[in-house]
């Protein structure tokens, strides 16, 4: 005998409703739930990783990474509303999540590996570092780069994770294109939805930028290389879920 | 190295191990906010993959299918909901979800196809931390809740 031991999540259950607009809400307010969990979970090493670099601009540039996310997250919304097929468009684009994972993996890796100087791109933060090789070159535009536009194109990118509560959230839309009575509002409602749950997750992804800044833990050299030995498990534990994916 | 560089790393790890701290608390067993008191009923795990499992709410049984066999994520399925006594007065319907994880408000809207017997399609999403146990939980208005657990294939 066994105890379903999960709690439906009140708020979202006294919201849910066949409505469009309710839908919306829903979503908005599963976006700041699941933002807490699962968000801070997938998205928080990449965002604080690719965030350390910034030395100006910094708001604009969170701003675009969300907005970048958030662009990804409506227009495959959009999609799955336009067409009301859940099933052919997350098909179609599992090679492309399982790269953006693996991808994503590797940048986690090389920036806790170049955070502590155990690989020789630990100089890419340095102004002065002319790496060799292709992928070096890639990491450092990727890294160094001050253009806030280089973290909008992230944000469209990364918004392809492959992640539970998005693909609830595109359920949700394809359902509405499902009952839609043209293609067009069909697009429109998925869009909105997920328009709705991207913008809910903000609050989350904001928090861990913000907090990369406070710079509150003190200089112990010990917790640093933990955490950056943490933060290449992470790495290696999208690297392998991608390969598994 | 010159002291600047120094300066400006040590400041990285320093944010490094703030954010890292806050993903590993963000991980803990933390009641949801939000969460809701709901009311289940134990029941026997079933194997939904070969049978309908069957589960006794306040004298009802309530019996759930899921086609087609094996269960898998990210598939088109259909779930029939099949109930035994007296009819209820409104129409049931199932909320899927992840034991101990929130995945957003997955429902199926369920029809009456026969007396006693409803259906409906609905997708079970797939989890890339290779987590595969879901929750149907069957709610009938009026008399309870009902909650099956198993495993979906990849």
């Amino acid at each position: 005998m066994q105890l379903c031991s999960f709690r439906v999540q009140g708020l979202q259950r006294l919201f849910l409703m066949s409505s469009t607009n309710t839908l919306y809400l829903v979503f908005l307010t599963t976006g700041f739930t699941v933002g807490f969990g699962h968000c801070i979970g997938m998205c928080g090493p990449i965002v604080a990783s690719l965030s350390l670099n910034l030395r100006r601009k910094k708001f604009l540039s969170h701003c675009l990474y969300n907005a970048g996310r958030i662009t990804t997250y409506s227009f495959l919304g959009g999609i799955m509303g336009w067409t009301g097929a859940f099933t052919q468009i997350t098909t179609s684009i599992a090679h492309l999540q399982k790269g953006v994972m693996i991808f994503a993996g590797f940048v986690v890796i090389v920036m806790a590996l170049a955070m502590n100087g155990w690989l020789p791109l630990g100089s890419i933060f340095g102004d002065g570092y002319v790496p060799l090789g292709t992928i070096s070159r890639v990491f450092r535009k990727l890294v160094v780069s001050q253009s806030s536009l280089t973290y909008y194109l992230l944000g469209l990118l990364l918004g392809l994770l492959p992640c539970g509560p998005v693909y609830t959230a595109l359920v949700a839309a394809a359902r509405l294109g499902m009952d839609a009575s043209d293609t067009v509002r069909g697009f429109l409602s998925g869009m909105g939805v997920m328009l709705a749950f991207g913008i809910g997750t903000v609050p989350a992804v904001a928090m861990v930028a913000r907090l990369t800044d406070l710079g509150w833990l003190k200089s112990r050299k010990k917790i640093y290389r933990i955490s950056a030995l943490l933060m290449v498990l992470v790495g290696i534990y999208f690297v392998v879920n991608g390969i598994r994916y | 190295m010159s002291d600047t560089a120094c300066k400006s790393l040590t400041t990285k790890r320093r944010k490094l191990g703030a954010v890292l701290l806050v993903a590993l608390i963000s991980h803990l067993p933390v009641k949801p906010i939000f969460a809701g008191e709901a009311k289940y009923q134990e029941h026997e795990r079933c194997n939904i993959h070969h049978t309908a499992c069957t589960h006794d709410l306040s004298g009802m049984k309530i019996t759930l299918d899921i086609t087609p066999k094996p269960v898998a994520a990210m598939r088109e399925l259909t779930f029939h909901v099949i109930l035994s006594g007296e009819k209820p007065s409104y129409v049931p319907y199932i909320d899927l979800g992840m034991p101990g994880m929130n995945m957003g408000p997955n429902r199926v809207h369920l029809k009456r196809v026969e007396d006693h017997h409803y259906q409906g399609t609905g997708i079970i999403v797939q989890c890339p931390s290779g987590r595969r146990t879901w929750c149907a939980t069957v709610l009938v208005p009026g008399s309870g809740i009902a909650a099956f657990i198993f495993d979906v294939i990849d």
